[in-house]
């Protein structure tokens, strides 16, 4: 026994110390292999820098890419991929983050270890890691001059008015079209509605009236739900200023393009004065502020909550999964609550994600092949087929040229496995992009096609649309105004290590803290628990955090007024 | 008086494993919920999960998760490396810290206090990150294979184990061959590395387990490469980062909600993952277990 | 042991290089490193080896006192002097971290060694191998779990609608209401505690069991024939025959009494019981590394760093007093 268990040992040792062989042997080669496809790129790269000369833009190119978000890669064969490298020979190496961002980028920044394209960041920003881009799109991209030509300012650097990141959002052509309304409201869910004869709240009060008349039908619902988990705060923190009239400019309103925070002001008092009453009257969920957003979601669809302040986007797993359970009715409508008096500001016209995108590093051995190629992708052509994928197969078209999907085709794109070998859905998300319509009257993508939405409606939704006398979802709210020059505010970039960007993370903390404690409390202590609050809120350095975002705001208004 | 005591001594057992497997139910029921309920989630539909109720067993069976999970097909290869990583350093790391342990166990040994110490320390202090990446770079190492086997071969934790061990060896184990004239070598592959076996395969395990379960010297050092990929750095892939500092909370209270679908992973396809990347691993200790009792006939070698 | 046997009387100038070992009494000469060549042999590569890859990147403590960039080199950093130090320790929380950190170690330490023990004496008493193997083998199925998932399903099982505590507690009658676990402060160390005698006790029995198979079989034959209880043999044989392995072990875990992790306690930890839920390593990632401030890190390092070496020796100290296996 003994024997065979020591020979057996060996004999493993052996196949192992073999196997070691073999992969430090087959690392080396990757080694030499690497080395060999560095060379064949600079001198690719030599022939690209003119192109005029030979007018081969179509050469086999592969550039590393490094992309911010966590998410799994396309398959091998992803058909979007392989249509790429058809087309324009570009092929990629991708690298999504795993782990911690912040830890990621201090080893890239330190070791200068930088792919050809990364993903926009205000760290690789501050460590100069891309290069200026506008002088290349003046030479080589006239598609993506055209389309960036009406937010040329806007995307430029703050500090030193280069362009360094291709902002991926924001920039709209032709019609916004929103059917289904993505932002911040009050909302309610359908059965309620129809149960209370389609009311149309307009106030905190006439809000939380429905919400407890019909749990007092209903006990066993979940009165009023809330969010205060990891950075997903915003459930808890951003109503006051929806309800006071304002846009979303993160954590502060800015009046008279002057800023300041609004976390200790009385419309938050009163807002979270409010939520502690009913939570006395015992509509807010107990569990509300411990939850994490796993367990938020799961009591979204389980079809049993009433009504909540959130951005759609945010809850609309759980909505996708009451739809899966033939459960429609229990999906939500919005409504725009407003302070008497305020004007309502709840959509906003989408603004430039700034910094958010794809940029080129300074290593990249040859940055006008890949503006050449970002400049191919932003043709409508190619959004198209990133956007609603391939003809026949992804999508339909009308004999009046309109785009729409079947119901097969509608469930394909839901699926993450399909989405990996048939999409570049992650990727995607951070590449210059076409939205609102194209020439040809199409929306930019399935979700904001109109006749799409119409198809997607269920009886129960036509039901509940006629009896409010709308057509979209988006119609619960008015029309966005026009956007202030310098919105959203929250773009602004604060610093690393400056007091004002200690004094927003030690208010976030604060809100995180005290903002449940105050709305568990009982009526009588909530007045003291606010005042500790805002002392604590007095006690930071908040001015620095204002002066920071307001000094961005009139920089911005400075630079994006030129046109 | 006698009576009593015999009988209580033919109850005492009963009521002592009766108790006894009922308290091993309990043990065994709470450690296995998890794993069965990350099992059943992943074999559910995903938006049918997220309306809870979930528990021991699927209800709305699919394998769609799964799938999501093999068809990128990079799995495959990382779950190569990631077997090739563990066996190389449990076979190498075994062999060099029962070697060193062995020496560190020799009283009159000269070293013996400061490579211990210089061991010791190593538990309590870490460099940081970004010296760590400067040396691995600086050895060449950064995107080969070698960076996950070189770091960590000897693990002082597994040092002091093994030294502990071999100390509480009688020494009249190794005398008649010290006597013979056999050299250190000799003496602790013959005789002591033998002996060692029910620690050998505690520490084999514990090296074996560290390995297929770390993904950090993936994401400082090889991150680029797809090559070199592992199961855990797969599946760290998707379940995405715990702290928020990725995230900058004013940026995403605005609407770029586009981006922040991209962010989550449905949790029915976390489940599979981790149940693909737990799988295997578990077979290494049922395999080691045998080895745990062969220790017992070193009483028969003992004083 | 005998420091009376000093081969030779030590040579007075060159006293560094030939100081002796009081306890064994070998002195460092060409005649012993002749002697001891195998030895060396065996265990010097392996600690050059280790120099250049646990010692070799310590230069990077001096991060602390800098204002540490990565964009910059390393000749371009702002010098800062104790400025991180003060930080982490003028932060008005900082005790509160402190606190929450070693009460949340000090209990898992307790907690994890006491029911790693007690399962490994337990399953010890198990007769019957093959269901000995399989109770080991799944108790320790948890540890393979990332706490990303063990913590989710912590909270579920502590959710006030239907968490199966609740339920349970319910039903036994010892409570009357739900409570509300993690809103709490006062439950969340212990919640934490919990967790990880849930997620590792399976995992820390391992080391115990190994240790339990090394005792020498006659032993418990010797007891029996003395007439010893099967409680009796657990106390006089099989503990004592563990007692090297426990002591051992809980030295190096005293060294780690800072390190009480983030995951678990980032995941579970809410507004409500932010006061008792924060580590000094969330502490460090908030206001350092996801600030950009590497050097906060590093200033926080060399501090834990700096407690756990005393605290291990002061440990190893009173082990060798009391006669006990030791570290060193």
């Amino acid at each position: 026994m003994h024997k065979t268990a020591k020979r057996s040992a060996r004999a493993l040792a052996a196949g192992t110390f073999a196997l070691a062989l073999a992969l430090t042997g087959c690392s080396s080669n990757n080694a030499n292999n690497s080395a060999a496809n560095v060379n064949s790129n600079t001198a690719k790269g030599g022939t690209t820098a003119s192109p005029a000369a030979n007018g081969d833009d179509n050469a086999p190119a592969t550039f590393s890419v490094f992309l911010a978000s966590p998410g799994q890669t396309p398959t091998e064969d992803n058909k979007i991929l392989k249509l790429i490298k058809e087309k324009t020979g570009v092929s990629f190496k991708t690298e999504l983050l795993v782990g911690d961002l912040q830890q990621k980028l201090g080893v890239m920044i330190a070791g200068g270890d930088y792919p050809d394209i990364m993903s926009g960041d205000d760290k690789l920003l501050n460590a100069k890691a891309y290069i200026p881009l506008e002088d290349l799109i003046e030479k080589y991209a006239p598609n993506l001059k055209k389309h960036y030509a009406a937010v040329w300012n806007q995307i430029k650097d703050e500090t030193d008015g280069h362009i360094y990141v291709l902002p991926s959002y924001g920039v709209y052509q032709g019609k916004i079209t929103e059917p289904t309304y993505q932002g911040p409201g009050f909302w309610l869910q359908k059965s309620v509605l129809e149960e209370m004869g389609y009311p149309t709240p307009k106030t905190l009060d006439e809000y939380f009236d429905i919400i407890a008349k019909y749990k007092e039908k209903h006990p066993d619902m979940i009165g009023f739900e809330s969010l205060n988990f990891d950075w997903r705060v915003f459930p808890l923190q951003n109503a006051p200023e929806h309800l006071a009239g304002h846009p979303n400019d993160g954590g502060v309103i800015v009046d008279n393009n002057k800023a300041q925070i609004f976390a200790d002001k009385d419309i938050s008092k009163t807002y979270y004065k409010k939520l502690n009453e009913i939570n006395a009257q015992g509509l807010m969920d107990k569990e509300a502020f411990v939850q994490n957003y796993d367990q938020y979601l799961a009591k979204i669809a389980s079809g049993k909550v009433i009504g909540m302040f959130d951005q759609h986007w945010n809850f609309q797993d759980g909505e996708t999964s009451l739809i899966s359970q033939g459960k429609r009715e229990n999906t939500y409508i919005g409504f725009p609550l407003l302070y008497p008096g305020a004007e309502e500001w709840y959509r906003d016209r989408g603004a430039v994600g700034t910094n958010r995108g794809l940029g080129i590093s300074i290593n990249a051995k040859d940055p006008v092949r890949i503006i050449k190629f970002l400049d191919q992708m932003i043709t409508e052509d190619w959004q198209k087929t990133l956007q609603w994928g391939i003809k026949g197969e992804d999508y339909e078209v009308k004999e009046d040229g309109t785009f729409y999907r079947t119901p097969e085709e509608r469930t394909n794109a839901d699926q993450t496995s399909w989405q990996l070998a048939n999409k570049i859905t992650t990727m995607f998300g951070y590449m210059p992009k076409i939205q609102g319509t194209y020439s040809d009257g199409n929306a930019a993508d399935a979700g904001t096609q109109p006749q799409e939405f119409f198809d997607s409606l269920k009886p129960s939704d036509q039901k509940i649309l006629k009896a409010y006398n709308k057509k979209t979802w988006s119609e619960f709210f008015k029309e966005p105004k026009e956007n202030n020059i310098y919105f959203p505010a929250y773009s602004i970039v604060l610093k690393d290590g400056s007091a004002a960007k200690l004094a927003q993370s030690k208010l976030n903390d604060l809100q995180i803290k005290y903002l449940p404690k105050a709305i568990m409390a009982s009526p009588a202590e909530f007045d003291g628990v606010w005042q500790d609050y805002v002392d604590h809120i007095h006690k930071l350095d908040i001015k620095a955090y204002e002066d920071r975002i307001n000094e961005g705001i009139q920089s911005r208004i400075k630079n994006w007024s030129v046109k | 008086m006698k009576a009593v005591t015999k009988s209580s001594g033919r109850i005492e057992p009963i009521v002592f494993h009766t108790i006894n497997t009922i308290f091993m139910l309990f043990v065994v029921a709470i450690t296995l919920y998890p794993f069965l309920h990350t099992l059943a989630v992943s074999l559910n539909d995903g938006s049918d999960t997220l309306a809870g109720g979930v528990y021991f067993w699927p209800r709305a069976w699919t394998l769609e998760n799964y799938r999501a999970v093999f068809i990128t097909g990079t799995i495959y290869h990382a779950a190569f490396i990631s077997v090739s990583r563990t066996l190389l350093s449990t076979v190498l790391g075994v062999f060099l810290t029962t070697m060193l342990a062995y020496t560190l166990a020799q009283k009159q040994y000269i070293f013996r206090k400061k490579i211990s110490m210089l061991f010791i320390l190593t538990m309590y202090f870490n460099a940081g990150l970004i010296p760590n990446y400067f040396l691995i770079k600086e050895l060449g190492l950064l995107h080969s294979f070698m960076v996950y086997i070189l770091p960590s071969m000897v693990s002082a934790f597994n040092l002091i184990i093994l030294r502990t061990y071999i100390r509480s060896l009688p020494g009249s184990l190794t005398e008649s061959a010290k006597i013979d004239g056999a050299g250190e070598f000799r003496i602790f592959w013959k005789i002591i590395f033998p002996l060692c076996t029910p620690v050998l395969a505690t520490v084999a395990l514990f090296i074996a387990v560290g390995a297929w379960n770390s993904w950090f010297d993936t994401f400082l050092y090889a991150s680029s490469d797809i090559k070199l990929s592992t199961l855990q750095y797969e599946m760290m892939k998707l379940l995405g980062s715990t702290m928020s500092t990725n995230n900058d909370p004013s940026a995403l209270a605005g609407n770029q909600h586009n981006q922040m679908q991209a962010l989550v992973t449905p949790a029915s396809i976390r489940a599979a993952i981790t149940i693909v990347t737990a799988v295997p691993i578990l077979f290494v200790y049922p395999f080691l277990q045998k080895y745990f009792v062969v220790g017992l006939n070193l009483g028969s070698v003992k004083e | 042991m005998s420091d009376t046997v000093l081969d030779k009387p030590v040579k007075t100038q060159k006293t560094r290089q030939r100081r002796v070992d009081p306890e064994i009494g070998v002195s460092l000469s060409w005649k012993t490193l002749k002697t001891q060549k195998q030895l060396i042999f065996m265990s010097v590569p392996i600690a050059i080896y280790l120099i250049i890859f646990n010692y070799a990147p310590i230069w990077g403590w001096v991060m602390a006192f800098q204002n540490y960039r990565p964009a910059l080199s390393f000749g371009k950093q702002e010098w800062v002097g104790l400025q991180q130090f003060n930080f982490l320790f003028s932060d008005e929380t900082f005790m509160m971290v402190l606190r929450n950190t070693v009460a949340m170690s000090f209990i898992n330490l307790v907690l994890g060694t006491v029911t790693a023990i007690g399962l490994a004496l337990l399953l010890n008493e198990i007769k019957v191998k093959f269901f000995k193997r399989i109770i080991q083998s799944i108790s320790y199925l948890p540890h393979f779990l990332s706490w990303v998932i063990a913590a989710g399903i912590v909270a579920t099982s502590l959710s006030i609608d239907d968490g199966i505590v609740n339920i349970i507690l319910m039903k036994l009658h010892f409570i009357k209401e739900p409570i509300m676990w993690l809103s709490e402060g006062k439950y969340f160390w212990g919640i934490v505690g919990a967790s990880n005698v849930w997620k590792e006790v399976g995992w820390g029995t391992i080391i115990y069991l190994a240790a339990i198979t090394s005792i020498d079989p006659s032993l418990y034959e010797a007891a029996s024939i003395d007439g010893a209880k099967r409680f009796q043999k657990m106390r006089y044989v099989t503990l004592p025959g563990i007692k090297a392995t426990f002591v051992i072990l809980l030295i190096m875990n005293i060294g780690h009494i800072l390190d009480a992790g983030f995951e678990l306690q980032y995941l579970l930890g809410n507004g409500l019981t932010v006061d008792w839920s924060q580590t000094i390593d969330i502490f460090v990632v908030k206001y350092g590394i996801s600030m950009g401030n590497y050097s906060l890190a590093t200033a926080a390092g060399i501090f834990k760093t700096i407690v756990s070496v005393i605290l291990v020796f002061i440990a190893n100290y009173i082990a060798k007093r009391l006669g006990e296996e030791r570290l060193v």
